[in-house]
């Protein structure tokens, strides 16, 4: 028995990067051609990566601070819906002339609203977290589209409005090293989420309101306020990601966040991360992250778009199951 | 007494604590030296665990009061007792598993800067604690992959480097083995020559004369004595202390004799039992007796399917079977130790509680037969006489007393043939509790088999033809109830003593 | 309701209602006040047809809440039943279609009409099975298992129909069930609808496996311990859930005589929302089929009311969030204050 665990603790924390060097690898050495998001044969050909990166952008910047409230043993529905909110209200301050760093700032600031509801109903209201998520899933959907003008699908140009030119720099341009400022800010996020899980107060107490929150509580820790703080990071995050998405369209879909909730469930499960709580870590989840749209991308060049639903859904029960049978602690029937 | 030039580490003055019809510590004074291990015994039900959560802040005295180092502590939640520099270290554990040895025992006492922890004396000092009470952990690993020993002795470093005066040890042995026992009193005399007070509270006699300075007894809610254990002259005067001269028991021989065996175990083992073989014969009320964590839950699980073990169980020649419902099947019932979380569906009606044992019998072509069930309800409340006005009453709402009926209600519409009682009477008051021992009484009558697990002695005495004694997960004897009982002798083995005793 | 099993036996004074026939009362009486208020702000919404139409438009979800109820008071959660429905319609369809047509998404395996409906039954109930698997055997949160079902049973009705639909090559009988009328102007499906609701009914009030659902729902712990195999019944639940979904997919198939692999979308999360708007406890143990069906009459007065008063479609998602908000802070608060 503990021969096979410490086989497993390795795998488990080592098996996520493997998975990806070896994805990587396999695309690498497909031929791929045919398909028109990869300009030249090669997987690693500089555009493609530029490419998955830029598309991957939303759920890169979402997972780090949906690991950490998964870790504190709560969960967020609301999170794709959060998303094509910020992406509608984003584009519609964009088209209103609106310049970039007040826009930017703006939305960010409907993020933290929108995180600071959640916060309210699970922490205040005491509504179970699926519960609570799941009515405001419907409730910011609901707002996105009422943003929308009838007859049309998102916020575009049109009626004598223009979106100015900055808008779609931000997710497609290249910043940096031909990558655009979306990507870094996910990165950027990334990495502060890492160092927040490992040096910052959030970080700790988040695992200890998740893995014993009796004892969390008797040393004094106010998990409420742990809790009330992740929903508000996750609301934030996707706000960067509605940004990222609307940006990289050049338009405000308030639909463009659809599922978004899933992914990120999936991602962060791949990543390690126990259902229960107190276990998982913001860098495992982005590499989970990159891995599904590898995956996803990846799959698109051999097998046709309609197979991604089920691709994803599969993958969902099998990390959930996986991580179950990694994570079950021994004891009594 | 000690010399009292010191100032106490804490002095309890006429405390009191009254529960509806039962006080259950009575004007209670006693003090504690400081720098002192300080043990703290008496039979369940003595008043030791009241008495413990008024000193922690978890129950308020109804009369009384008392001192921290001379200084009032009248602690209205757990936080304030802590504050005081009372800590507990609780059985049920308080280490988070997902973090490293270090961020537990700085948890919630972090030194931090814009949100984000700093290097602060704290971490050194902790580690400190740590290195001198148990070098052998390393600060760094993650809580998880410690034992359950090692968990105990982070959460008691916590509470030292917190700045504790007194720690209180409520049973802490009761999950460990021998060589983690002698670990954890290294680190308790440790703690003491760094000047703690430890209140150390054990079933474990043994341990009292091994670990203590002082023991205090208590019984039936009063304070009996208070005196250093070089002065106690053995186990027989502690256990006289406990249970006084008498212990009532007005146990009648049953008239009809017990029949043939319908139950035997062979060497269960499991996580807790070691080797536990016993027979039980028709028609009889056998007891097991013994003290927290003897394994009496574990022996009535085992028999009912519901935990796994080692060893066989045979019930009327026929092996029982792997779940509770083969169990069940076969003719054996079970009341839960916890009636509220394991035996209730407190949400529900009495009338909706009733026939769940039985459903078999309750089913006609799939269609729940509610006429019987009805029937079954008033005859269950009147037979029992369980208080209430009406048998649509949720069973949330009755007193513990009334709960438990129902739950012997459920059990009896099974029509099993052997019952298993787990702590029958925990949290009944006295006029239930007899009504419960003439319902278990006449069952034996009418030639059913009832076996009590109890941590009252005086229950079994009470009522019990023979008693089957436990201590730490084995059988040390079976006695024959009667005139002739021992009960110093019973008292003795079920806290580690080795006196020979013939088996029944 | 409790009320449902007396019993000629005593004679009973003063009963109380119990808290459950408490909440199914309180929903029922909201249905009726925000109906008549309707009636009051709308124009033309008190008109027969118009009641008739709160009922007919819902079937599917009614349908689908039968199940999703039974699950919710077991304790586990159902949010297969939307993807269910689209697998199989587009099972049914792909089944039945003949062979040989003109291109991949006309041509089928060419089943007779019962077998291709046989067919389409199993991969939905296969679905059950698999939310029983991960749930009961694994232990997975029944959530998570759940979504991830959805996925894979919408998923895989995309993959049969290339992410769009079929509806060509399909024998002649293949629109009779959706399309049927019975007593003049009720539809087939309807029909069935509230026959499944009497069954059910009748399952939660009068049959032991309804009980078994609250027991096991109330106390999972307690309920083992009694010897009710936990797991065969939520299994049971689960392929129950599964059976009504299937035939619910079938029926709209039939009725638009298509598989299309977007049908049933956000069903799961309107048959949710009608349990909850029906005083059904996501914790276990607490909630009746009864509520759940008053609980779509208030989703369905409220949205088509919201339509009445031109507001746009969009209108509903804000809706039904503040709906279950409120039903689930009135239930709490209702609850308590009656039990102090």
């Amino acid at each position: 028995m503990t021969k096979s665990f410490a086989v497993t603790g390795f795998l488990k924390d080592y098996y996520i990067y493997l998975v990806l060097i070896v994805l990587v690898a396999l695309l690498a050495s497909a031929n791929l051609d045919q398909f028109p998001l990869f300009e030249r044969g090669n997987f690693l050909y500089k555009r493609n990566i530029i490419n998955i990166l830029r598309v991957s952008a939303p759920i890169l910047v979402i997972c780090g601070a949906f690991t950490l409230l998964m870790v504190s043993g709560y969960i967020d529905l609301s999170v794709g819906s959060a998303m094509s909110l910020s992406a509608v209200v984003y584009a519609m301050l964009a088209l209103n002339g609106v310049p970039f760093l007040p826009a930017f700032a703006l939305t960010v600031l409907v993020g933290v609203l929108l995180g600071a509801i959640n916060g309210f109903l699970v922490v205040r209201m005491r509504i179970t977290p699926v519960i609570a998520t799941l009515i405001t899933l419907s409730l910011y959907k609901g707002i996105a589209l009422l943003l929308v003008e009838d007859g049309t699908s998102a916020i575009k140009s049109g009626g004598g409005l223009k979106m100015p030119g900055w808008f779609n720099s931000y997710g497609r341009s290249g910043a940096l090293l031909d990558l655009p400022a979306s990507v870094w800010v996910a990165i950027a996020v990334t990495l502060a989420l890492i160092v927040i899980q490992k040096r910052g107060v959030l970080g700790k107490y988040a695992a200890a309101t998740g893995g014993n929150p009796t004892a969390a509580k008797l040393s004094g820790i106010k998990t409420g306020r742990v809790v009330f703080g992740l929903y508000v990071l996750v609301g934030i995050s996707a706000a960067l990601a509605g940004i990222a998405r609307s940006s990289f369209m050049s338009l405000g879909d308030p639909l463009s966040g659809d599922g978004m909730e899933l992914t990120a469930i999936l991602v962060v499960l791949l990543g390690g991360t126990a259902f229960s709580g107190g276990e998982g870590k913001v860098q495992r989840s982005f590499i989970g992250a990159l891995i599904i749209m590898c995956l996803t991308i990846g799959m698109l060049t051999i097998v046709p778009a309609y197979t991604q639903t089920l691709v994803i859904g599969a993958a969902l029960l099998l990390a959930a199951a996986t991580n179950h049978l990694v994570s079950r602690k021994g004891g009594r029937k | 007494m000690a010399s009292s030039t010191q100032i106490p580490a804490l002095e309890i003055d006429e405390l009191t604590r009254d529960y509806p019809g039962v006080r259950a510590v009575d004007a209670v004074s006693f003090a504690i030296e400081p720098g002192t291990v300080h043990c703290l015994v008496g039979e369940n039900g003595a008043g030791k665990s009241t008495l413990v959560k008024m000193i922690t802040g978890a129950l308020a005295p109804s009369a009384g009061s008392m001192r921290v180092n001379g200084k009032t502590h009248n602690p209205t939640n757990p936080q304030e007792a802590r504050d005081n520099g009372i800590a507990t270290l609780f059985q049920e554990l308080h280490v988070v598993d997902e973090l490293t040895v270090r961020e537990n025992l700085t948890l919630g006492l972090e030194a931090k800067r814009f949100g984000f922890l700093i290097r602060s004396d704290l971490d050194d000092r902790v580690v400190k604690t740590l290195a001198a009470i148990e070098p052998s952990i390393d600060p760094a690993v993650r809580v998880s992959s410690l034992s359950v020993a090692q968990k105990q002795i982070v959460e008691i470093a916590r509470a030292a480097s917190s700045g504790a005066s007194v720690i209180i040890m409520d049973e802490p042995t009761a999950a460990l083995s021998e060589r983690e026992v002698e670990r954890l009193f290294e680190v308790i005399r440790r703690l003491k020559d760094n000047g703690v007070t430890v209140i150390y509270i054990s079933h474990k006699l043994e341990e009292i004369f091994t670990l203590g300075d002082i023991v205090t007894v208590l019984r039936d809610g009063k304070h009996i004595a208070t005196k250093p254990l070089v002065k106690v002259e053995g186990r027989p005067e502690l256990i006289e202390m406990m249970i006084g001269r008498t212990v009532a028991h007005n146990y009648v021989p049953r008239p009809n004799p017990p029949g043939d065996v319908v139950l035997t175990a062979r060497g269960l083992t499991n996580h807790l039992l070691k080797n536990v073989s016993f027979d039980i014969r028709k028609g009889e009320i056998v007891g097991f007796y013994g003290l927290v964590g003897a394994g009496k839950t574990e022996i009535a699980r085992a028999i009912f399917a519901a935990d796994s073990y080692d060893g066989e169980i045979i019930f009327k020649s026929q092996p029982v079977g792997h779940t509770p419902k083969d169990a069940l099947a076969a003719g054996i019932a079970l009341v839960p130790e916890e009636r509220r979380t394991q035996g209730l569906f407190t949400a529900m009606s009495i009338r909706e509680n009733i026939p769940v044992m039985n459903l078999p019998r309750m089913s006609k072509g799939g269609v729940f037969r509610a006429d019987k069930e009805e029937r079954a309800a008033h005859e269950f409340v009147s037979r029992l006489r369980i208080a209430t006005d009406s048998i649509e009453k949720q069973t949330e709402k009755l007193s513990g007393g009334n709960q438990q009926k129902v739950v012997l209600a459920k059990c009896l519409f099974s029509q099993a043939e052997l019952l298993l009682l787990d702590e029958p009477t925990r949290g009944v008051d006295v006029g239930a509790k007899t009504e419960i021992y003439d319902i278990i009484k006449s069952l034996a009558d009418q030639d059913n088999t009832v076996a009590i697990f109890s941590s009252e002695l005086e229950e079994v005495l009470g009522i019990c033809d023979r008693i089957f004694l436990l201590y730490d997960g084995q059988l040390r004897a079976g006695i024959r109830n009667g005139d002739n009982v021992d009960t110093a002798q019973i008292l003795d083995l079920v806290t580690g003593g080795s006196m020979q005793e013939d088996a029944a | 309701m409790t009320t449902l099993a007396v019993s000629p036996i005593t004679a009973r004074k003063h009963r109380r209602l119990s808290d459950q026939g408490f909440i199914t009362v309180m929903v029922a009486v909201v249905a009726v006040l925000l109906f008549l208020l309707a009636s009051v702000l709308v124009p033309n919404f008190f008109q027969l047809q118009n009641m008739i139409n709160l009922v007919t438009n819902n079937w599917a979800v009614i349908s689908l809440g039968v199940g999703v109820t039974f699950l919710l008071v077991s304790g586990n959660f159902d949010l297969s039943v939307g993807g269910n429905v689209a697998l199989a319609g587009v099972l049914s369809v792909w089944l039945a279609q003949s062979t040989g047509g003109a291109n991949t998404l006309s041509t089928g395996l060419g089943f007779p009409l019962p077998l291709a409906l046989a067919g389409a039954m199993a991969g939905a109930l296969a679905i059950g099975a698999l939310n029983a698997f991960f749930v009961v055997r694994l232990g997975v949160p029944s959530i998570i298992v759940t979504l991830g079902t959805m996925m894979v049973a919408r998923g895989l009705a995309q993959v049969i129909t290339h992410g769009s639909q079929r509806n060509t090559n399909l024998p002649d009988g293949f629109g009779t069930l959706g399309n049927l009328t019975l007593f003049g102007t009720v539809k087939l499906p309807v029909v069935l609808m509230g026959m499944l609701l009497l069954v059910a009914v009748f399952i939660e009030r009068r049959m032991l496996i309804g009980r078994v659902t609250y027991w096991v729902g109330a106390n999972p712990v307690a309920a083992t311990l009694s010897g009710i195999d936990r797991g065969r019944h939520v299994t049971r639940l689960y392929l129950f859930s599964a059976a009504i979904a299937g035939m619910v997919g079938i029926l709209l198939a039939s009725e638009f005589k298509s598989g299309f692999s977007n049908r049933g979308m956000l069903m799961e999360f309107d048959a949710l929302v009608i349990a909850l708007l029906g005083g059904v406890a996501i914790a276990g143990g607490f909630g009746s089929v009864i509520g759940m069906f008053f609980g779509a009459i208030i989703l369905a007065v409220v949205t088509s009311a919201a339509t009445g008063l031109v507001l746009s479609p969009d209108w509903q998602f804000i809706l039904k969030a503040v709906a279950v908000f409120l039903a689930i802070t009135a239930q709490t608060w209702a609850l308590a204050r009656r039990n102090r």
